[in-house]
């Protein structure tokens, strides 16, 4: 007999068949359950109602303890008193106005003292509105075409980041895209030779946390020597710190691997929440970037610049990497130890902080994704093949139920499958 | 964005090939091949393209790779002059087997005549419930072997097969007809039966649905959230198959 009740999705399953009517595919993008992977998709909320902290409600009012956090931008705690109270103090002063608010000058301040890479700041909305104006920002200072991406690479949405065989997508928008192995500084140099040096620069993420396989996390060693090489050919390197940013090192995901990116994009973590992206870079790169035409209607509103502000001086304060690290290891302990009891070998990989997870008793993950079913409908939000997040609001009785319902979502499992012992 | 290479591989492999399956499941089919006393059978061989034998009884018939024993040879100087033929711009003249040549001209013909019947129906013929569910399962099976075949030769389709792990999918209609995608080492065969161990799961739910999302009436995602199309196990190989799938959509519209 199971412990946790399985959760009813009846009004969330009702909202989904009016939005498929109106939106495509009802929820589009990784928020929904085709890129989302629910499966079964029965056993899914489809919309929240409220948050606070680390859990949300969905319409049916069933409450889950969350480690997806929104995907990344929960990284205090959804609602957070101190980023809320700086948020709607300048929502009361101004927020999307004709000449930009000081605050946007006091978030970039913040952001050079804070990030070891950063010299400047240049704001917009979206994880690729930064990855987007990073490349071109390579392209500029360089004069040169090709790109280079390290395999399983994920840089938004944008044309040039998707792939040939994506719907909308021509042979020359990735054209220019060269693909290399992570770990392989041979397979650079190779590379590098193969295009005649034509290359602009690499744009990579602090470590192979790619989708549907175990996460690889990346040496100091490595990162230095990829540095070298950069400096060597006149390559520009570009950290992709959207999803890892202020979740490893609050200076930046190139100071944890102990080097400086020429450019670093953040997103996620950024403003708990509020809506901002943020490239920083080197003074080197200033006036590259000051050239560059790139702007949008939203990008200079103010009450993300105050919201973002409060978030990191909170996560100064917290020291939320050192969290993260000290509670994802303990919560994942757990599962791995609860996963046993019942002849589960639950494969954990990457940061602690960012958590992969991966049942490794069949090579199909149809097992994972049965297991993973049982904690979402039990209350316990985690992903089918997707890194997780970790944040401050995160208590050590949320981690002990957290176990616990993935402990009774295993027994769950186990017993539909007898062929697995404990 | 599409080319005649593997538009030809399409046409012998999934089109000509959906042949067995018409003289299985159709009683026009198996009635045009009841009267053969001796089988007969063809070799379509594609210069520069795709070579396969067909052999009829009166039973049914079987599709099989490159040039076999076959009393009738019907070359081809390019992949263009044999996607002709199946367009139906392109007379077709055996080399080999004028003895059979009446086999040919009106039972193949005939057979041919049916398929393109089934697979481009009016819309009048679809109100059949009959029709409806053969014309479909017919559709189910040439888009499976389709998957193969762009996935090996399309270049695009190549792309997508190069991101495919080793193992077999399951390419499903719920209580209807079956397939089998297998994946070793980026190239990919097409098995007309489900698999026993599966490594991934695609099934519609219908028939109905089926034949909506093969004439784009409906996409796969929203079929996703609503229930209607599951999907299962290692979901990259599904989500790449799905690119293939909207490549196989080009070439067979």
């Amino acid at each position: 007999m199971s412990k946790y009740p399985e959760y009813k999705h009846d009004k969330s399953r009702a909202y989904f068949d009016r939005a498929v009517k109106v939106i495509p595919s009802g929820i589009y993008g990784h928020l929904g359950p085709a890129e989302g992977l629910w499966v079964p998709v029965s056993k899914w909320p489809f919309f929240s109602e409220k948050a606070q902290g680390t859990y949300f409600w969905d319409v049916d009012g069933n409450k889950y303890l969350d480690f997806m956090c929104a995907y990344g931008p929960n990284v205090l705690g959804y609602n957070d008193p101190d980023v809320d109270a700086a948020a709607m103090k300048q929502l009361k002063l101004g927020n999307c106005t004709t000449s930009p608010s000081k605050v946007m000058v006091e978030c970039a301040e913040n952001l050079v003292d804070t990030v070891a890479s950063a010299d400047w700041a240049f704001f917009a909305k979206n994880g690729s509105d930064t990855t987007t104006l990073a490349v071109m920002t390579a392209r500029a200072h360089t004069h040169k075409k090709k790109m280079f991406f390290l395999k399983g690479y994920y840089h938004g949405d944008f044309q040039w980041a998707q792939k040939v065989d994506y719907p909308g997508i021509l042979p020359e928008d990735v054209s220019n895209n060269v693909i290399v192995p992570w770990f392989n500084l041979q397979a650079l140099e190779d590379a590098y030779n193969a295009c005649d040096g034509d290359v602009a620069g690499l744009i990579a993420q602090p470590y192979d946390h790619g989708n549907f396989k175990d996460n690889e996390v990346a040496s100091k060693e490595y990162w230095q020597a990829v540095r070298k090489f950069c400096d060597e050919k006149g390559m520009v390197l570009i950290f992709d710190d959207v999803r890892t940013g202020f979740r490893l090192d609050l200076q930046g995901s190139d100071h944890y691997y102990g080097i400086k990116a020429d450019l670093i994009c953040f997103c996620k973590a950024l403003a708990n929440g509020y809506n901002m992206s943020a490239l920083c870079g080197g003074e080197h790169m200033k006036a590259t970037v000051s050239g560059v035409t790139y702007t949008g209607s939203y990008w200079m509103s103010a009450v993300p610049f105050a919201a973002c502000i409060a978030c990191i001086n909170k996560m100064k304060k917290l020291d939320t990497p050192k969290m993260f690290r000290e509670k994802g290891k303990k919560l994942t302990d757990g599962f791995v130890a609860a996963g046993k009891e019942h002849g589960f070998d639950l494969v954990v990989t990457g940061e602690p902080a960012l958590f992969y997870l991966r049942i490794a008793n069949d090579d199909s993950l149809m097992l994972h994704q049965e297991w993973i079913a049982e904690c979402v409908s039990r209350g316990l939000f985690l992903a089918s093949h997707h890194n997780h997040f970790m944040n401050a609001a995160v208590t050590d009785d949320d981690i002990k139920l957290a176990i616990d319902i993935a402990e009774d979502a295993f027994s769950v499992v186990a017993k539909r499958h007898p062929e697995i012992k404990g | 964005m599409t080319d005649s290479r593997t538009l030809a591989y399409i046409n012998l492999y999934a089109v000509l090939g959906t042949l067995e399956n018409l003289c299985e499941l159709d009683s026009k089919a198996k009635e045009l091949i009841s009267g053969l006393k001796k089988p007969v059978s063809i070799c379509f061989d594609v210069k520069g393209g795709p070579c396969a034998t067909i052999k009829f009884t009166s039973k049914g018939c079987r599709m099989e790779d490159g040039r076999q024993q076959h009393d009738i040879l019907i070359p081809f100087a390019s992949c263009d002059k044999f996607n002709g033929m199946i367009d139906g711009t392109v007379t077709p003249i055996p080399v080999k087997g004028f003895t059979k040549i009446g086999f040919l001209l009106k039972t193949f013909v005939a057979l041919t005549d049916r398929l393109t019947e089934l697979m481009r129906p009016t819309e009048e013929a679809l109100k059949d419930p009959e029709f409806f569910a053969l014309s479909t399962k017919l559709t189910f099976y040439t888009i499976a072997v389709a998957l193969a075949q762009v996935g090996n030769q399309d270049k695009i389709g190549q792309a997508s097969a190069s991101y495919m792990l080793d193992g077999d999918i399951a390419f499903l209609i719920k209580d209807g007809p079956a397939a089998t995608l297998r994946v070793k080492d980026h190239h990919l065969v097409a098995i007309k039966q489900a698999p026993e161990k599966p490594r991934a799961i695609m099934q519609f739910d219908s028939l109905e649905l089926a034949n909506d999302l093969f004439n784009g009436r409906i996409n796969a995602m929203e079929c996703i959230g609503r229930g209607t199309v599951e999907i299962r196990g290692m979901l990259s190989m599904v989500d790449n198959m799905n690119r293939i799938l909207d490549r196989v959509a080009l070439y067979l519209a």
